[in-house]
């Protein structure tokens, strides 16, 4: 055995301990072993530079972490593979089973939910709104709306956990499934109305394609305006969002409001409005939440009347004050202090005999 | 003593006379007072202030009234308007030192009912002095904040003064036009806030009362955001500059913590109530003898 100095021998040591290690658990087949290249891509018919590069060190730390690659890549049944034409499925099983359950885990009951909703295509769509709706992967890879704040209930109850339990998997699973119980969703309220707005509900060019009412058509602009759309704006945790009235707890399932499974058909508003209303009643369930007062004529002229007596209030008073200290000044009064007050000199004004 | 009727034939009478009745004489540049003798219209120009204040204008009660205001008023401003201008650059700043919207909204609350207390307080002040000074025949109604046709007059004549064609401030009471414009803004404002402030904080009650809830919701939140913007607007292009900006009123007026009102002050904008003032209190009346004895003004007068 050949001698090796100390000194390479802790190089080696260190360079051996920076290497980080391949995600051996998802990663059986080893597909990163050609995956791993930066340069692996190719260019397409359009000149655009397609990569195949998969970090797994950005990988390894996403939710998909635990998934194998081909049980969403279920097209790839022989290597090397034949070029990719087919999109992920969501609705796919994968082979991991989830706590206290024997089934393989699937998103498919959020995609059929999906699909059923406003948002999902439907056969008898054109070509033009088909392109247009979303899917998965555009919300859940959106830049806006990446990160999630990991924040659990109350840190003393998983120390207590801990007492028994691995702390590494526990807290993992702990804070899963805990950051989902604030609110009705992972996400804060402004995440959610940025997200609708940006791009798609707020763009209204885009918005006419899908041939949608007025009221929608402006409704971004109405919730920015109504009560709960400025107290989302200002960081508020408490006012509703789009999700909150618009959806029920599958979340994906947002309808038009003529659909009877609607959150925001009529006869439903009860318990939609109740999940924070909590004395809501049938005639609460009146009052514009999307107000738009130029729509009607009386509350029209009512603004109309405000503000300008708004601002003939603000220029009325304004002149008053300038008059007066006009006035004021002619009587010699000076704008000064003496002695900590103002002071008389002498008055400018023309004695009347 | 007088019915009931007669009472209200001699208020309304008040109200819609307009005469320097009173004064001895209704001369504009002079009033006669016994005692005293001639006090010249224009005799503030030359007297000594204090500027902490020398003669009594506000009790206890509605200098502790005025100060519940302030502090609600600034409370409900700061807490309010954010929520109203989200989208203005100052907004978020605004609300984070009240800890965000959430908490926000709770102070906001908090504060209206305070200065719905203090409303009330001031209610019952105004109500139960009213009963003691019938009760004692002390009651005046120009002393009081009820609008009269005299007020009008001193406005026009107000005007013409300061433009130089009237010689002399007009002769007022306790409570001047401007004063009693303003109290009745707040009246008013007072009224518009509290009932849509309550319509909006209670609006599953409010819709089962009212006829039309989508209607007076939004009717109730144009006001009550409209009348809090005239509320700031009147506040501080109204009421600062009258009470503390206006040159002679600059840098401050105490009289909100000290309830006491200059003299040079109360003989040039409430020139009646000062007369009240010479007969009631002897050291003013004191002060004023030897003041014109001074002046060499006092053989001009009559009365000694």
């Amino acid at each position: 055995m050949p001698k090796i100095p100390l000194f390479y021998g802790l190089l080696i040591l260190l360079l051996s301990l920076s290497v980080s290690f391949p995600a051996a658990a998802a990663d059986k087949e080893n597909c990163l072993m050609c995956h791993k290249y930066r340069q692996l891509g190719r260019i397409d018919e359009k000149g655009r530079k397609i990569s195949y590069f998969v970090s797994e060190n950005i990988y390894n730390k996403t939710v998909h972490r635990n998934v194998p690659c081909r049980d969403c890549h279920t097209y790839i049944t022989k290597l090397p593979h034949d070029p990719v034409t087919e999109e992920v499925n969501c609705s796919n099983e994968c082979h991991i089973k989830p706590p206290f359950s024997q089934e393989n885990f699937s998103h498919k009951k959020i995609v059929e939910a999906y699909n059923k909703s406003v948002h999902g295509i439907k056969s008898d769509d054109p070509p033009d709104v088909k392109q247009a709706k979303p899917y998965c992967k555009y919300c859940h890879q959106n830049p806006l709306f990446m990160k999630v704040d990991e924040k659990y209930i109350a840190g003393k109850t998983l120390l207590r956990c801990l007492n028994c339990h691995e702390r590494e998997g526990v807290t993992k699973a702990y804070t899963h499934i805990t950051h989902r119980l604030g609110h009705k969703t992972s996400r804060s309220p402004q995440e959610v109305v940025q997200l609708c707005s940006k791009n798609c509900h707020e763009n209204v060019e885009m918005m006419k394609k899908f041939k949608v009412s007025k009221n929608t058509l402006e409704a971004v602009e109405t919730y920015n305006e109504s009560i709960h759309g400025k107290a989302v704006a200002l960081g508020s945790e408490e006012a509703a969002d789009c999700l909150s009235c618009h959806a029920t707890h599958l979340i994906h399932d947002v309808q038009k409001k003529d659909d009877p499974e609607s959150t925001i058909n009529p006869k439903n508003l009860i318990r939609t409005c109740k999940q924070c209303h909590t004395k809501v009643n049938k005639h609460f369930i009146q009052i514009d939440v999307h107000s738009n007062v130029e729509k009607n004529l009386l509350l029209h002229m009512i603004n109309i009347g405000l503000t300008f007596a708004l601002y003939g209030t603000f220029i009325g008073l304004v002149g008053l004050m300038l008059f007066e200290t006009y006035g004021r000044k002619k009587d010699g009064i000076k704008w000064m202090l003496k002695k900590g007050t103002t002071w008389r000199g002498l008055s400018r004004r023309i004695p009347k005999d | 003593m007088s019915t009931f009727s007669e009472k209200i034939n001699t208020f309304v009478k008040e109200i819609v006379t307009d005469t320097d009745t009173g004064t001895g004489t209704g001369a504009a540049d002079r009033a006669e007072v016994e005692g005293v003798g001639t006090v010249p219209r224009d005799i503030y120009k030359s007297v000594k202030s204090d500027p902490l204040g020398d003669l009594p204008r506000y009790s206890i009660h509605i200098v502790i009234q005025h100060l519940i205001t302030i502090i609600t008023f600034v409370i409900l401003a700061a807490t309010g308007l954010p929520l109203h201008f989200s989208h203005v650059f100052w907004a978020p700043s605004v609300i984070s030192l009240f800890g965000g919207p959430d908490s926000a909204r709770m102070i906001h609350r908090a504060a209206a009912c305070l200065m719905v207390l203090g409303g009330v307080y001031h209610l019952l002040t105004i109500i139960l002095g009213t009963l003691i000074k019938t009760r004692t025949g002390k009651f005046d109604i120009k002393k009081t904040q009820i609008p009269r046709l005299k007020d009008l007059h001193d406005l026009m004549h107000d005007i013409k003064y300061f433009m130089g064609r009237e010689p002399y401030r007009p002769k007022m009471e306790k409570f001047m036009y401007k004063q009693k414009l303003h109290y009745l803004a707040i009246l008013w404002g007072n009224f518009v806030l509290i009932t849509a402030g309550s319509m909006l904080l209670f609006p599953e009650t409010a819709s089962k009362i009212l006829p039309a809830p989508s209607l007076f919701q939004n009717l109730a939140r144009l006001m009550h955001a409209d009348e809090a913007i005239m509320a700031v607007i009147i506040v501080v292009f109204w009421h600062w500059f009258n009470v503390h900006l206006a040159p002679g009123r600059f840098p401050l007026q105490w009289t909100f913590i000290t309830g006491k009102i200059t003299r040079e002050h109360q003989i040039e904008e409430h020139f009646m109530e000062y007369l009240n003032n010479l007969k009631e209190i002897p050291e003013e009346r004191e002060y004023m003898k030897n003041l014109l004895r001074e002046k060499g003004l006092s053989s001009k007068g009559g009365g000694q």
